[in-house]
């Protein structure tokens, strides 16, 4: 079982669906990859792979999703795991937001939603090179 | 002398009349015209208005109630109230004078004190009756104005809404359009990769093994059910436990694929398959026909999504300038409202609707729009984004004698904090706001009521803490 994982949030699945098929085309079985449709889901998938010593290495993330934005999602995660990368991929940009996990979760990088395959991929592995 | 008091033009063909009404004014600050004939007295009146005309009635030519007509019927002139002053002195004249439009009636021989009496009379209700209407001008122009601001306002409270919309509308198409671009690219990479393997993993199968292939295939390609992510996790790992206990090298890899596929429910068929020594690439194989449909699907689903709010906003947007009612259906409105508040509403709002079939009514719908987006609005403000919205449309059919004076009731229902007393005495008042400073304009509800009036409907609240409702009704046949 490969104990690197990348972990993808987002409130809807045909981004997940969608994510999934371009992440296991380009890394295969090298990783894990993980889905949750909310923040409060993403805890909870975090806290099993912390438990079964699995590694995450990126968080890819949605901003705008119901109850906990990915803004304030991603520092919470940084504040307790600063090693994972964080990636944001957003359909809807609020400046603000991603400057603010700029500073406070060290925000790797900030992909738009329609994203580009290649800019996904570069992403992720300039993030897995850090 | 200036005529300080008054300008006035006497008619009379009695040179001694004349005078004698000249001198009674002159003395008085009036300026005075005298003129001896009717026609005369016409186009003196025409070239320059005086406040008030002193007519005699019998005079050669034109006589007094001919001068009279022909001022009331010209524009200029017909204004001037018209004092009769004649030796005739029977009913007959003086109802004549007066239905030609005549102010008033004195005859001859006359008193100064009486001429003058009456002359000032007339003169202030002239005065008054003008500067009546220059106040009623003023007040029309006011009014006017008034309801311009107040389109204005309406058309500001609208694109306030729409503003609030936008942000979300942007999240709203570009997830669609994110999923579609990355769908289209994993259908071409699974296709060619299709294209390229299958012939070689047919030629390294046993018959009785490609026969396993196809079915898993077609198991994976038929099967409809969509996890959630919770349920997927929940299923993998079940299904490695079972893959495990069949002793499958990389039985998690395997678990991951199969229930991506939305294979798990009986995979014991398939244990033979799963123990060939290829097993990673004849599921890698299976997994890329599974891809190309699974991205086709979502790609539907992402661009049903897209047209849908492409949809609800031109609905929302379309302005109808006519001021004509159209038939509608109400709650096709309230849908085009929620599906642009689906991305509020999805975070932690549940939507129940009722809805019994009702009859199209006339309408404005784009301005029944606007009256569900700030119920709508308020319900999400005051349910601080959670509860549950319900949504229930009903035709009441009314009494039997009469069946056509129905109402439909629209009822929208949220389970917020709801209204204190001391608010609801005044939330339909325009600028009643209870929101904190710049954030709200307190017009939602005012412009609700105003176009639920046009309607010649009426709109009712019921509230207790967690349970507040808007009712609005609006008749069938208007
Ligand atoms: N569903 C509701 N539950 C509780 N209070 C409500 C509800 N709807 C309206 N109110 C109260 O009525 C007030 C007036 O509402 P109205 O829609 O007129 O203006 P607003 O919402 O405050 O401002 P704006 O329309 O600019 O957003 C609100 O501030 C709120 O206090």
């Amino acid at each position: 079982m490969p104990e690197k994982a990348i972990l993808c949030v987002d409130d809807e699945q045909i981004i997940l669906t969608s994510l999934r098929d371009q992440l296991q085309r380009h890394f295969g079985s090298r990783y894990s990859y993980e889905f949750a449709e909310s923040a409060d889901e993403a805890f909870e998938v975090i806290q099993e792979f912390y438990e079964d010593g699995v590694e995450i290495l990126i968080i890819v993330s949605d901003w705008l999703m119901p109850d906990m934005k990915g803004d304030e999602f991603l520092i919470r995660v940084h504040q307790q795991f600063p090693g994972i990368v964080k990636v944001m991929l957003t359909g809807q940009a609020n400046e603000e937001a991603i400057e603010r996990t700029r500073k406070h979760a060290n925000l790797h990088r900030c992909l738009h939603k329609p994203w580009s395959e290649d800019e996904l991929i570069e992403a992720l592995i300039s993030g897995l090179e850090m | 002398m200036a005529g300080r008091k008054g300008n006035i033009l006497a008619v009379d063909d009695t040179h001694a009349n004349l005078r004698l009404l000249a001198g009674i004014f002159a003395e008085r600050e009036y300026r005075v015209r005298p003129v001896p004939d009717g026609a005369m007295a016409v186009s003196a009146a025409q070239a320059e208005p005086p406040d008030l005309i002193l007519l005699d009635i019998m005079m050669p030519g034109m006589d007094g109630y001919e001068v009279c007509e022909r001022l009331k019927a010209d524009e200029r002139t017909c204004d001037i109230p018209v004092i009769f002053i004649s030796a005739k002195n029977d009913l007959f004249d003086k109802v004549k004078g007066f239905s030609l439009g005549g102010v008033d009636y004195i005859t001859k021989p006359f008193q100064a004190e009486e001429v003058l009496a009456r002359v000032e009379t007339h003169l202030s209700l002239r005065s008054l009756q003008t500067r009546l209407e220059e106040k009623n001008k003023a007040l029309t122009d006011a009014l006017e104005q008034l309801k311009a601001t107040q389109n204005q306002l309406v058309l500001q409270e609208k694109m306030a809404a729409l503003g609030h919309l936008v942000a979300g509308i942007a999240h709203e198409i570009n997830t669609p359009l994110g999923a579609i671009q990355a769908s289209i690219n994993n259908i071409t990479n699974a296709l060619n990769a299709s294209v390229r393997e299958l012939p070689r993993l047919i030629q390294h199968l046993s018959f009785e093994r490609q026969a396993d292939f196809f079915a898993l295939s077609e198991a994976a390609l038929k099967s409809k059910e969509t996890l959630s992510s919770r349920e997927a996790r929940k299923k993998r790992r079940s299904l490695r436990k079972v893959l495990e206990d069949h002793e499958i090298d990389d039985a998690e890899s395997a678990s991951n694929i199969l229930v991506n596929m939305g294979v798990h429910q009986d995979v014991s068929a398939f244990i033979p398959l799963l123990k060939e020594k290829e097993s990673p690439f004849i599921l890698q194989t299976a997994y890329n026909l599974f891809v190309q449909q699974n991205n086709s699907q979502n790609i539907k689903t992402a661009v049903e999504r897209v047209s849908k709010v492409v949809f609800a906003l031109k609905s929302y947007a379309r302005h109808d300038d006519s001021g004509q009612m159209i038939q509608a259906v109400v709650t096709e409105g309230i849908d085009v409202v929620l599906t642009l508040y689906y991305n509020q509403l999805k975070r932690g709002i549940e939507i129940i609707k009722n809805y019994s079939a009702v009859p199209h009514i006339p309408c404005h719908p784009d301005e029944l729009n606007q009256v569900w987006t700030n119920i709508i609005h308020n319900a999400i403000y005051a349910m601080d984004g959670k509860g549950q919205l319900e949504i229930s449309v009903r035709a009441s059919e009314g009494a039997d004698s009469d069946p056509e004076a129905g109402w439909i009731i629209i009822r929208m229902t949220d389970s917020g904090k709801g209204v204190p007393d001391d608010v609801r005495a005044k939330m339909f008042e325009p600028f009643f706001t209870t929101k904190p400073a710049g954030e709200g304009s307190g017009l939602g509800l005012d412009i609700v009521r105003k176009i639920i009036d046009r309607h010649q409907g009426r709109i009712d609240v019921e509230s207790e803490p967690g349970k507040t409702t808007f009712s609005v009704f609006l008749p069938i046949r208007q």
